[in-house]
């Protein structure tokens, strides 16, 4: 009786393990020989979602269709194809907490909701507001808790040259000039990706916003303007000064950011806007014995930390002909195997900033260092262009009115004039009652 | 009975359906939604009239819609006279008879059968100041001070649209004017000969009037496409450095993809009575000329 009853249950343990699988194949099964296709700007997904993708490829026997516009032609591609019901399965946004309703303007018309899909919970609290709107969750942000857009700076080279990191305005144009002098460039600034240079601008926030009291509160309720800010424009003319003076190097305006790796290998450029970990990126790829540190941007002798809770995010676009592959990948992506390979496959990451434990992450010393050095009063404030409604809707033209500042075909305070006129359009069309 | 034969009227029917479905309606409608409020927000609901309002703005806004206005009525003169004068001259060289005439005539046509958008990309990397093939190679030949920022200087960058735009579009008009010129009696120029005429006074005399109608489509053909310019500036530049090669349909694109469809389509329909404007002047003058010779 007992042989039988052993024989019963290995007949049924090998039933169930065939059974099994065989189930689960047949749910990936269901996909097979469907396209998914995915429109994403340049620098949001690169190679890191390669192998991600060439599984999910491969579990679900499907095709996905990456489609990577370059980031200046991105935003108006993007608008254009929801405009005309012909957007991707997933699309991207830079989004913060008031892109859903500026830049998607109706997330109930273009998103699948998703918010009681398990894997929200792999984005800590600080993700959700750039993912959600109203109190429900569209988007999925996977991105790195690194300090973003500070100045990443050749440590060695500034020994060699007995230079102190600036910390005022002044101080960085002595070290520019320094650093000139021996015919390297002092601020590596790649102006033809239309989407760097602006961060100059904007990434000391804190600046702005410590200069004024309740300055981004006035500025989401129209009691404020861009024109007119002493502090703003004090900014636009030091960036236009550095540009004048060289120090950004001879064609910043016609340089991407392709080289700009080799650029700090060859000992091109002393400074960049950067993300912390470029500089692993830089000593992994050039090879360099050159050491590397971090310091925060010093325009209007700014002190401020660029705090940002905001990143590339996906969203499954509601229109799709395969809504349920869409939440296939979005799960598959939330997998602790697929944020580790992201993560692996991410040169210029250190870490991803979701509540998964078991991700090994790969923090720097330099990042931990840096970090050590910023007070809590000195990471208050936010970024202008998160902080502030419809301001990062007008990036790439603002971006290309601070070029036209910079070679004299408009002055600093239209420059800002434009961005006012920008946003009270942008509010008009989402009907934001501040403005009427 | 020699019966004159009249195709029925119905023939037309398809055509002019989808000429009125797919152009003249969409056309007209476009008209009438540069005078309403049209948004992304708007979109699906109530669009309200708004009179002149999207014209006064782009003739009083900050943004420079005007300079967007000049630069495509320059570029369409300018993009002609740089691709129409060469073409003729190498069309009248292929036709006489140099040895590979036809490998030329292939290698001067391939550059138009190229996307856009693959000569635009193309052309970004050789042009580019720092590690472009352009700069390379002047710098190899020790042409140095040839160097230039293609894309990002001021004084240079509508001169580098220009000439990647000749490159691209000269083969194809010199293909139409071949065409022309094998239309051409090869009598008139053996007479002309006998007489003593010269290379000059034969092109003078009798390939220019009788190349009329080749002229013309040319110049229709070119004048419609330089007014409506897009891909070549967007892909080169996307309107900059900051705004110095803004186009109409630049801006008009922006305006769309920010959500602002009454306004973009206001400026579309400012395009649309220049073109026809400039198309009917071309037309009627070219008429008159062939009328009198």
């Amino acid at each position: 009786m007992k042989k039988k009853l052993i024989s019963a249950v290995l007949c049924a343990a090998m039933a169930a393990s065939m059974v099994i699988p065989a189930a689960a194949e047949e749910a990936t099964a269901d996909f097979a020989g469907e396209e998914l296709s995915i429109l994403v700007s340049a620098g949001w997904m690169d190679n890191r979602y390669d192998d991600t993708i060439a599984r999910f490829e491969e579990t679900y026997d499907v095709t996905v269709d990456l489609q990577t516009i370059p980031a200046d032609q991105y935003s108006d591609l993007l608008q254009s194809r929801l405009a005309t019901d012909s957007c991707s399965d997933i699309f991207w946004i830079q989004s913060d907490p008031f892109a859903i309703a500026s830049q998607i303007v109706d997330p109930e018309k273009y998103c699948i909701d998703f918010t009681d899909e398990e894997w929200v919970s792999v984005m800590p609290e600080t993700r959700i507001p750039a993912c959600s709107y109203d109190g429900k969750v569209y988007g999925l942000q996977i991105w790195h808790n690194s300090p973003e857009y500070v100045m990443v700076y050749n440590k060695t080279l500034f020994e060699e040259l007995n230079l102190e990191v600036p910390t005022t305005y002044e101080e960085l144009k002595s070290v520019c000039e320094a650093i000139a002098a021996e015919g390297i460039t002092p601020w590596f600034m790649p102006g033809a990706d239309g989407w760097q240079h602006q961060l100059a601008f904007f990434q000391i926030g804190g600046v702005y916003a410590a200069a004024e009291e309740g300055l981004y509160d006035k500025l989401n309720n129209n009691e404020a303007t861009f024109a007119g800010n002493e502090t703003m424009l004090t900014v636009l003319e030091q960036f236009k000064e550095l540009s004048d003076l060289g120090y950004f190097g001879e064609d910043w305006i016609g340089t991407d950011s392709t080289n700009m790796v080799n650029e700090f290998g060859d000992r091109n450029c002393a400074m960049a806007l950067a993300n912390s970990s470029y500089i692993k990126q830089i000593q992994e790829e050039t090879g360099t014995t050159d050491e590397f540190g971090l310091f925060l941007e010093p325009l209007a002798d700014n002190s401020y930390f660029p705090t940002n809770a905001a990143g590339p995010t996906m969203f499954g676009y509601a229109g799709t002909e395969h809504p349920e592959l869409v939440k296939e990948f979005f799960k598959f992506v939330c997998t602790t195997e697929s944020l580790q390979e992201i993560l692996d496959n991410s040169p210029s990451y250190t870490n991803l900033d979701v509540t998964d434990e078991n991700l090994e992450q790969h923090w720097l010393p330099e990042e931990e260092e840096f970090m050590a050095t910023i007070t809590d009063e000195q990471k208050q404030y936010g970024v202008l262009q998160t902080s502030t409604k419809y301001t990062n809707d007008y990036w790439m033209q603002f971006g290309q009115d601070m070029v036209a500042y910079c070679t004299e075909q408009m002055d600093a305070e239209t420059v800002l004039e434009n961005m006012d006129i920008n946003r009270a359009t942008a509010a008009g069309v989402v009907g934001d009652s501040a403005w009427e | 009975m020699n019966k004159k034969k009249i195709y029925p009227w119905w023939f037309l029917v398809i055509p002019l359906v989808l000429y009125v479905c797919f152009f003249l309606f969409p056309s007209l409608l476009g008209v009438f939604y540069s005078f309403t409020d049209w948004n992304s927000r708007t979109m699906g609901g109530k669009v309200s009239f708004v009179g002149l309002k999207n014209y006064i703005e782009i003739f009083t806004s900050n943004t420079d819609y005007a300079s967007g206005i000049f630069n495509t009525l320059k570029f369409t003169v300018i993009s002609n006279i740089l691709k129409l004068i060469p073409a003729l001259l190498l069309a009248i060289m292929l036709q006489e008879g140099i040895r590979g005439k036809n490998i030329y005539r292939t290698i001067l046509y391939l550059p138009s059968i190229l996307p856009f958008m693959i000569i635009g990309l193309t052309f970004r990397s050789i042009l580019n100041y720092n590690n472009g093939m352009l700069n390379a190679v002047l710098d190899a030949l020790h042409l140095g001070f040839l160097k230039q920022k293609w894309l990002s200087d001021l004084n240079v960058v509508w001169k580098s649209i220009y000439g990647v735009d000749a490159w691209r579009g000269i083969g194809y008009v010199m293909t139409i004017f071949l065409a022309g010129l094998n239309t051409i009696p090869q009598t008139y120029y053996e007479a002309a000969k006998i007489d003593g005429a010269g290379f000059w006074q034969r092109v003078r005399h009798i390939t220019l009037p009788m190349l009329s109608g080749s002229i013309m489509i040319n110049l229709v053909f070119g004048l419609t496409y330089g007014l409506k310019v897009f891909d070549i500036v967007y892909v080169l530049t996307n309107g900059g450095p900051g705004h110095a090669t803004e186009v109409i349909t630049t801006y008009s694109y922006q305006l769309y993809s920010s959500g602002q469809y009454g306004l973009s389509t206001a400026l579309n329909t400012i395009l649309l009575i220049i073109t026809a404007i400039v198309g009917v002047l071309v037309v009627k003058v070219m008429s008159r000329q062939e009328v009198q010779q």
